[in-house]
């Protein structure tokens, strides 16, 4: 399985100017695997995804990113939801134009959109349930709508690798119970996914490994061997942690 | 004279066609680039760079005579362009710098033409252009700059709308936006440069900013964006270049052809900027 693996962090640090740092992270994604990155507010979550993504340089360890064909960027099929709050949401783009944007690389840079591109706009369009706001100016879309629009776009990318800074929030339910069922959909075809997310029974629905950080690792590993009284307590410092059987309340993340 | 026989006679005369030639590069590369200078809100660093080249057109002048214009406003458009892209891209503090950068180019520009002994001739045609008396020679070369210009964002289209649009996703798929926003800036440089002898270094920004601007209050989508402001840019210039002739010959009031056809901009803004306020925005709701 090793060489297939999707992703691999052997003691990895992650830091950057303005971001928060993340240090000795040691994890992996077979295809197929769902991550689920836990940790407080400004405990690294989203320096990860971006540190995976080389957005944030990678300072100390071992990183191997699947490549998906020699001579392609790495993240060429990596598909990647900012949080929404990192976007122009003034910027005069359709939905559409956003999606076919995880296109882009497939096009390089003088291509024109084929009937492929379409297409794969088309479904990703139809996976988030956006198929009729397919015309409308990016910005004057919900924030609901927008961050599903932002899901689509990695999508388009028919990625290998999903990388989903909380993908939930924003969400109502009926959006929140269709992401999920999408997300086990893209598992069932192999994709490997690395999510952020405040809400641990999300993570439990969709992950099979969760990583817990709190500017380092804590513990990365199977939902119920990471997810236990002592190691939450280790990662939410200060917070109350209440393990109810298979329910965990973390007061004061309430996303 | 009617109006137009006097507008009939603008196409018999050879300088009529060689601003027209500077006007119709100038506004296609502008056009477009105006666009990017609007989504990410790039005018102040425009405004630098107009400031910036504005010594390197007072030593070309000063060193060559008209003809060391261009060159000179290269080499500075070329320094100043690192400059800012450097230090706009460290965000902090970017104003300020580009403040501080604006006003000292300026001031050894000024002391560069105060050497000059034809001081406040030069000055005015380093300032506002010389859109009547470019020379066959000039239109040549702010062709060439104005294509340059143009080549360099479409050839970067994709990349240069992703980072506009999200910089973090942009890096995220593989685009490098430090790369990106240097083409970027060299773009805008040489719209200034080719700008600087046509419309003057003062007034090269109403070309730049006002097409984008008004292009965006009206699309909803990518592609009226730019093929908006290309036209808009097109039509303004052609008819400022008119109303200019046909007042200076007309009335027999000298009008500048750069000051004129930055007027025109100017007034499209406010017409634009009014009938937006009146017609409601459709555009926004987009259920077509």
């Amino acid at each position: 399985m090793t060489s297939q693996r999707l992703l691999n962090l052997d003691d990895v640090s992650f830091a950057y100017e303005a971001d928060a740092a993340l240090s000795h992270v040691t994890m992996s994604i077979d295809p197929g695997q769902a991550v689920a990155i836990i940790g407080p507010n400004g405990s690294g979550k989203s320096t990860m995804l971006k540190g995976v993504l080389g957005v944030i340089p990678l300072v100390a360890g071992e990183m191997t990113v699947f490549r998906p064909k020699k001579g392609r960027g790495q993240s060429g099929r990596i598909g990647y939801l900012p949080q929404d709050d990192d976007i122009d949401s003034e910027f005069p783009i359709t939905l559409k134009q956003v999606v076919m944007m995880g296109r882009y690389r497939r096009m390089g840079w003088f291509r024109f959109p084929g009937a492929d591109d379409r297409q794969a706009v088309a479904d990703a369009l139809e996976v988030t349930g956006l198929t009729s706001r397919a015309n409308a100016r990016f910005g004057t879309l919900s924030g609901g709508q927008q961050q599903r629009g932002l899901l689509a776009r990695a999508l388009a990318t028919k990625p290998s690798l999903l990388l989903l800074d909380e993908p939930f929030n924003a969400l109502d339910q009926p959006n929140r119970d269709a992401l999920i069922e999408t997300l086990k959909d893209l598992k069932s075809n192999g994709v490997g996914i690395l999510l952020t997310t405040h809400d641990l029974e999300l993570a439990r629905e969709v992950c099979d490994s969760i990583l817990l950080v709190n500017g380092t690792q804590v513990a990365f590993g199977p939902l119920d061997e990471v997810l236990t009284l002592e190691n939450l307590q280790q990662a939410f410092e200060g917070v109350q942690v209440e393990v109810d059987e298979h329910k965990v309340v973390i007061p004061g993340h309430s996303h | 004279m009617s109006f137009f026989e006097i507008l009939g006679q603008a196409f018999t005369l050879p300088f009529m066609w060689r601003a027209a030639a500077v006007l119709a590069g100038l506004t296609l590369a502008a056009g477009l680039i105006g666009v990017f200078v609007n989504l990410r809100g790039l005018e102040f660093l425009s405004d630098g760079l107009t400031h910036a080249v504005f010594p390197g057109v007072a030593a070309g002048f000063m060193f060559a005579g008209t003809s060391g214009v261009l060159y000179g406003a290269i080499i500075a458009a070329a320094l100043a362009t690192v400059f800012l892209t450097l230090v706009s891209h460290r965000k902090v503090t970017s104003d300020a710098a580009i403040a501080i950068m604006l006003t000292a180019m300026f001031s050894i520009g000024v002391i560069i033409v105060s050497r000059s002994h034809n001081v406040s001739a030069s000055l005015e045609q380093l300032l506002f252009g010389h859109l009547f008396t470019v020379s066959p020679t000039e239109v040549v070369i702010t062709l060439i700059v104005c294509a340059v210009a143009f080549a360099l964002i479409l050839a970067t289209l994709r990349g240069q709308i992703f980072s506009s649009f999200d910089v973090r996703g942009a890096q995220a798929a593989g685009y490098r936006p430090l790369a990106l926003a240097l083409v970027l800036n060299i773009a805008i440089a040489c719209v200034v440069v080719a700008a600087s002898i046509a419309v003057g270094n003062l007034l090269v920004l109403a070309v730049i900013i006002v097409p984008g601007a008004i292009a965006r209050m009206w699309t909803r989508g990518l592609g009226g964006l730019f093929v908006g402001a290309v036209i808009f840019a097109f039509v303004a210039a052609t008819i400022g270049l008119l109303a200019s002739f046909t007042i200076s010959v007309g009335a027999d009031v000298s009008v500048p052809g750069g000051a004129t056809v930055a007027m025109v901009f100017v007034i499209g803004y406010l017409i634009s900027l009014a009938v937006r306020a009146i017609v409601p925005d459709r555009s926004v709701r987009g259920e077509a």
